[in-house]
Parts: structure tokens; C-alpha cells; sequence
């Protein structure tokens, strides 16, 4: 059902349907909520970034990483941090390797024929992230992690890189993507994004998911780990987020407390195998002091 | 703005795009801001998939933030049918927590809180302008998280590092550093500049009897501030001071209540303001923490002491701060006037009087402070 004016970015591998790509995610190892598999679907087939947002811990990322799997192209990441700018975002000019270049040329002078245009030519130029994704071509995922934390003019500039996927390099040209990557834009909210930028995108917020995906996820990704396990690590999880801890763990964290236990021989989260991997859901000493009682044998 | 909507026939279109703007309409009245683009994106979305996919198209599209999912949910709700097929995963947890606190009495009395027809907002209006002193547990608690949402920014001071910048004084080490590169050619020059840092908040919360209405919400207040920032500091002082910061940060507001009240010694005691004052500059004054700093004193003025002394110990602290404010709830009794011997002697070195008896007073106050900036009051040293 794709219609006139919209042009659906098909590449090998790509789903057709929202169920088509909830199934391809999961072929993948990432267990979507619908609301996910919707608001990728959307991105995906009207060229849209997808602006996902969510506690530190619920995958976020990892969305972007498996999108790059299931299309087979390239992941290019560029990750925001406060003070980021265009150049480091864009190009740089290798000034270095441009005065080389110019020794070079003086030691056998007279051989002219190299000009300077040829300076400013695209070996010296240092690709970032963004000039990257716009000059690659075939299936890529360009990641904007943790948007929120460069500076809010950093919005402004990315909005009009995002509009067209066009960069001009003054010396050179223009660079234009012959077709745009899939966009994945991460925020933790630690500050409002502008207005113009989420008029564009695609947003879902991710949850922290209920008992029943959880242990999915857990299987998914410690297959060391049985069912029994993984139900009782998501179980005693989801407790843990119901208290009012320092740090509230997030998928991440389950992950690896499950294995850490299967490691250790355990068949449910509980007693001393729980106590003993404690460190792997709590990452401060309150919280551990906290959490503790939960497992604490009655008889002492 | 720019994306036009589809071609499509003629009559699919036509009622495509009537229950579109009905729906648009909706959304709007639940207070969503709504741009005609991202209604052109919606239907053109949901003409991409199925119907049953409809609910989260529009949460992929109309919304953008956590806080605007139960406005979209009522409006989707009310437009498509409460029967539409939907898989509804539960709500942010930042966003399902607030409205339920006060909702609970503990007697089971149906007493202001447990009359459903009040709207979560309208209460949080009535809060807001509800004296401390009236407030039950609950609603204390409520106030609590509506404190925490308050945002302190206060006033920037600059630090002796400097950053890079594209403007202010020249920076001698990195062009030069930036010309050995290429070998000594000019690399272009460099600028750094001051940075700025937030100023600490100093707040000192009277705890003696005269003021053991507020104490509670004062203490509930500290901890909602003292949740913003690293640096920041609280004492209470009755007939001595104790510096509590510590205690209040715990995490959740009773867990740090029930530690301060434990640190502290001289609830509900007389009122030494003036050496609780001196007790802070003598043993604080010398460290970082009140210097340049905003000082935030909650108390009535009444005090037992000598009120030379406290003049004398306020203007210490005016001079070591950079702004003191005194909150005063008997301000907000009609035809107060700062009469009392111990206020009458601190007002002179007092930047901002204010109320600070209720919710609202805490916001303008919170607004005022960031307004100071870059206004300076006296040399900084």
C-alpha cells in the first residue's frame, strides 16, 4: 500500500508491514513494544528520523545497532556532548597533511602542474559523522546519540542537515546523499529539543519493558540463561524499579545480573547467588543497602 | 508547512481529511499543540498502514514528549472509540506517578482530597496558594514533588578557568601551540574566555518552636532544592546550628526528613538567630561555601538574642554572599511590619524579603533569582 508521492526506501531486506519488521527486529535479537515497531515502520518508509527517548538503560542505541544489522549497512555515530560543533560534526580540513603536502611539492620545485585547488581537494578532507552518512550510499544508519546534551544551537544546525542531507563544502561543492540514511536520534531529556526538530521525527518513548519481555529479552541476550532464570531476574527487576533507588535498573543491567548468575550456577534470583552478584543491578552503596533485605534468607 | 498532502481520489480524500481535522481539533482542545505539518504527516501515515496500527501512528507523530501521552490518549480515545484495537503499553512511569498522591487520605475521610470532580490541575492551582502551616501530610507531600519541579537556576559566577571561545581574549598558548603543528606557519589565532558556573545555594531553615508549623515543609523544601544541584547546602539552627546537608540527601523526601530530625537537636527550642548566624560564617565563611554564594534564611525574625549581635553577623554574611534572602512567612499576614527587634536588625543587610509561606511565593522566588545574572551589586572581593 505505498502510495504516489512518498518514496519507500526498499533496500534488500527491508520489511514491508509493521509485523514484517516487529519479526525482522526479533530475527535480529531486539524484542520491540509495538508502539517501536510503528513508529520505525513510519520512519523507515516516509524517510523520517525516529527520535526515541527513555531512562538510561532501556536500549535506545541498541535500536539503532540492530536497525543497521537487519538492513546490512553501516552504523555512523555521532555522539553529542556539550560544546559539539560543526567541525566536529561535518569536516575538518587535515591541515597537517596539507603543509606535508606542500613541503613535498617545494623539494622538487619547478614541477608545477600541482595547483592549490588541488589542496582543498577530498583527500584532505576529514570526514565526521554526518558528512559520512551524507556521502556513503546504500543502506546506513546514522545515529545521533544523546542529542540532548549538545548545546540547543547544535539543533538548529542539524535541522538543516536533516532537511535535505545536502552539505556544502566551500572548496569543493556539494555533497548530496543520492538517498537518505534511516536517522535514529537518542535523547535522555535532560533538556527540551527544539521544537522544529521533533516537528520532524518519528517519536516513541521506550519503556521500561513489563515481566513478560523482559525475560524474553534476557533469553535473547544471555543464552546461557534458562527460562526459569530469566522469568525470575525479570520478576525481581521489576520490583527493584517499584523502589525508589539511585539509579533504577534498566535492561542493560538485567542482562547482565542474569548471566552473572547463571555464571554462578543459579536457578532463580534469589538468596546468595543474588547477594553475592548484588553489584550487577546496584550501582550505589544506598541502593545496595536497600535492596539487600529483598533477598536475605529468613533464617539469617 | 512545506509537505503537501497526498493525491488521492477525490471523495477517500475528502473524508480522510474532515476526520483528520476533526481529530486535530480534539487534540488541540486537550491542549496538544498540533501544527497543521505534523496533521499532513499523520494522514499521510495512517494511509501507509492499517487501521489497527492507528494509535501508535498518532503517538509516533502528534506526540513528542512523555507528558503529552495522557491528553493524546483522552483525545484518541474520545474520537476513535474506547473499543479501537489498540496494545497500550502503560505510561511513563515520571508521568503516572504525579497526579495520584493526593488522592489518598489515610482516615478514609472524604475531607478536600477525596472529592473526584476537582481536576488533577485545579488542585495543584489550590496548592499552590495553600499556606504551609494549613497543609496536611499528603498535600506536604505533594508539595514536595512540585518543589522538586522548580528549577534554581541561580546567578553565574565566573570561574577562574577559561575555555576556548570564538570571542574574548586572546589565547596566546593555543595559537601558538596550534602554529607548531604545521611547522610555524600561522594557524589562525585562538580566543578563550572565562567560564561560568552557577552560584551554590546556602539555604539556613529556622526550626525553633515559633516556627514548628513551617519546619516540616521547610525541611520538605531543602530537599526538593538540595535535589538539584551537587554543591548546594542547608543548615537549621534553633538555639545552635546544625548542617544538615547530608541528611537531606537521600533520596526520597521521609527517608531524609526522618534523618535530619534525627541530626538536629533543638526542635521546637528558642531562637538564637544571631549566633546561629555567627556559628555559620565562623566555621563556613573561610570555605568555599558561602562565598559569592546565594544564602536563603527561612525564619519568622523572633529572636531571643541579642539583636546587635545578629546585625553584626548579618552583615558579615551580606558581605561574604552575594545575595542573602530572608523568606519570612509572618510577611504574609496582613499588616506585618518588620518590628520585631531581631528582623528590624537584620534588614539592612537583607537583598530580598519575601514571603515564602506557600508554593507560589517559592516560584516567584525561584524566578527571581535567576533574573539577578549579571548584575553586579558590589566588587567581588
Amino acid at each position: 500500500m505505498t502510495t504516489s508521492n512518498v518514496t519507500p526506501l526498499r533496500a534488500p531486506g527491508f520489511p514491508d508491514g509493521i509485523s514484517e519488521l516487529d519479526a525482522a527486529l526479533r530475527q535480529h535479537s531486539y524484542i520491540p513494544d509495538p508502539g517501536l515497531s510503528v513508529a520505525l515502520y513510519l520512519g523507515l518508509t516516509m524517510s523520517r528520523p525516529i527520535l526515541l527517548e527513555g531512562a538510561p538503560g532501556v536500549g535506545k542505541t541498541e535500536v539503532a545497532r540492530t536497525l543497521s544489522r537487519m538492513l546490512g549497512g553501516p552504523m555512523i555515530r555521532l555522539q553529542c556532548y556539550e560544546g559539539i560543533d560543526a567541525s566536529q560534526a561535518l569536516y575538518e580540513w587535515d591541515y597537517a597533511r596539507q603543509m606535508l603536502q606542500v613541503r613535498a611539492w617545494q623539494q622538487d620545485n619547478g614541477n608545477s602542474g600541482n595547483s592549490v585547488a588541488e589542496l582543498y581537494g577530498p583527500e584532505f578532507l576529514l570526514e565526521r559523522p554526518l558528512l559520512r552518512a551524507v556521502r556513503e550510499s546504500g543502506p546506513r544508519v546514522l545515529l545521533i546519540d544523546e542529542l540532548d546534551r549538545a548545546d540547543d544551537e547544535f539543533d538548529a544546525f542539524l535541522l538543516e542537515v536533516l532537511d535535505d542531507f545536502g552539505v556544502t563544502v566551500p572548496e569543493i561543492g556539494r555533497f548530496t546523499a543520492d538517498e537518505p540514511p534511516v536517522v535514529i536520534i537518542t535523547s535522555n531529556r535532560t533538556r527540551e529539543l527544539h521544537d522544529a526538530i521533533k516537528r520532524r521525527c518519528m517519536y516513541h518513548w521506550i519503556d521500561f519493558p513489563d515481566v513478560e519481555r523482559e525475560a524474553q529479552i534476557i533469553r535473547l541476550r544471555a543464552p546461557g540463561v534458562d527460562d526459569e532464570l530469566a522469568r525470575s531476574v525479570a520478576k525481581a527487576i521489576a520490583a527493584l524499579r517499584d523502589m525508589d533507588l539511585t539509579k533504577t535498573p534498566g535492561a542493560t543491567e538485567a542482562i547482565d545480573w542474569a548471566r552473572a548468575m547463571a555464571l554462578l550456577g543459579a536457578s532463580r534470583a534469589e538468596g546468595e547467588a543474588a547477594l553475592a552478584t548484588l553489584g550487577w543491578v546496584a550501582k550505589s552503596r544506598e541502593d545496595m543497602w536497600k535492596i539487600r533485605p529483598m533477598f536475605d534468607l529468613p533464617t539469617g | 508547512m512545506e509537505d503537501p498532502p497526498d493525491v488521492r481520489p477525490a471523495d477517500r480524500l475528502s473524508t480522510l481529511v474532515d476526520d483528520v481535522a476533526a481529530f486535530g481539533r480534539r487534540l488541540r482542545a486537550e491542549g496538544l499543540t498540533v501544527e497543521p505539518a505534523r496533521l499532513a504527516t499523520f494522514a499521510r501515515a495512517i494511509a501507509l498502514t492499517s487501521p489497527e496500527a492507528t494509535y501508535w501512528v498518532g503517538r509516533a507523530v502528534l506526540v513528542s514528549r512523555p507528558a503529552d501521552t495522557p491528553p493524546y490518549d483522552r483525545a484518541f480515545f474520545a474520537h476513535y472509540g474506547a473499543g479501537f484495537p489498540t496494545e497500550r503499553t502503560p505510561m511513563p512511569r515520571m508521568v503516572a506517578r504525579v497526579p495520584d498522591v493526593a488522592l489518598e487520605t489515610p482516615d478514609g475521610s472524604a475531607s478536600s482530597t477525596g472529592t473526584a470532580s476537582v481536576s488533577p490541575a485545579s488542585r495543584v492551582e489550590q496548592l499552590r496558594y495553600k499556606r504551609f502551616e494549613l497543609c496536611t501530610e499528603e498535600e506536604l507531600a505533594r508539595l514536595g514533588e512540585l518543589m522538586r519541579e522548580l528549577t534554581w537556576s541561580m546567578p553565574p559566577r565566573r570561574t577562574r578557568r577559561r575555555r576556548s571561545s570564538r570571542r574574548g581574549e586572546l589565547d596566546m598558548a593555543r595559537t601558538l601551540r596550534r602554529s607548531m603543528r604545521p611547522d610555524g606557519e600561522a594557524a589562525g589565532i585562538q580566543w578563550h574566555q572565562r567560564r561560568l558556573t552557577p552560584r551554590r545555594l546556602v539555604l539556613l531553615l529556622d526550626i525553633s518552636g515559633s516556627m514548628s508549623a513551617y519546619s516540616r515543609a521547610l525541611l520538605i523544601f531543602a530537599h526538593a532544592a538540595l535535589s538539584s544541584d551537587d554543591g548546594w547546602e542547608a543548615f537549621c539552627f534553633g538555639t545552635r546550628l546544625t548542617r544538615i546537608t547530608g541528611q537531606l540527601r537521600t533520596r526520597t523526601p521521609d527517608a531524609a526528613l526522618r534523618a535530619a530530625s534525627e541530626a538536629v537537636l533543638d526542635w521546637d527550642g528558642g531562637t538564637r538567630i544571631g549566633d546561629a548566624v555567627k556559628a555559620l560564617v565562623d566555621g563556613w565563611g573561610q570555605t568555599q561555601v558561602l562565598r559569592g554564594a546565594v544564602v536563603i534564611v527561612c525564619s519568622d525574625g523572633l529572636d531571643t538574642g541579642e539583636p546587635d549581635l545578629l546585625a553584626e553577623q548579618m552583615d558579615r554574611l551580606h558581605r561574604l554572599s552575594r545575595e542573602v534572602v530572608w523568606l519570612n512567612p509572618l510577611k504574609g499576614l496582613v499588616g506585618y511590619e518588620p518590628i520585631a527587634q531581631g528582623m528590624a536588625a537584620a534588614m539592612p543587610y537583607i537583598d530580598l524579603f519575601a514571603t515564602g509561606d506557600d508554593l507560589a511565593s517559592l516560584e516567584a522566588l525561584s524566578q527571581r533569582l535567576s533574573a539577578v545574572r549579571g548584575r553586579s551589586r558590589r566588587p567581588s572581593h
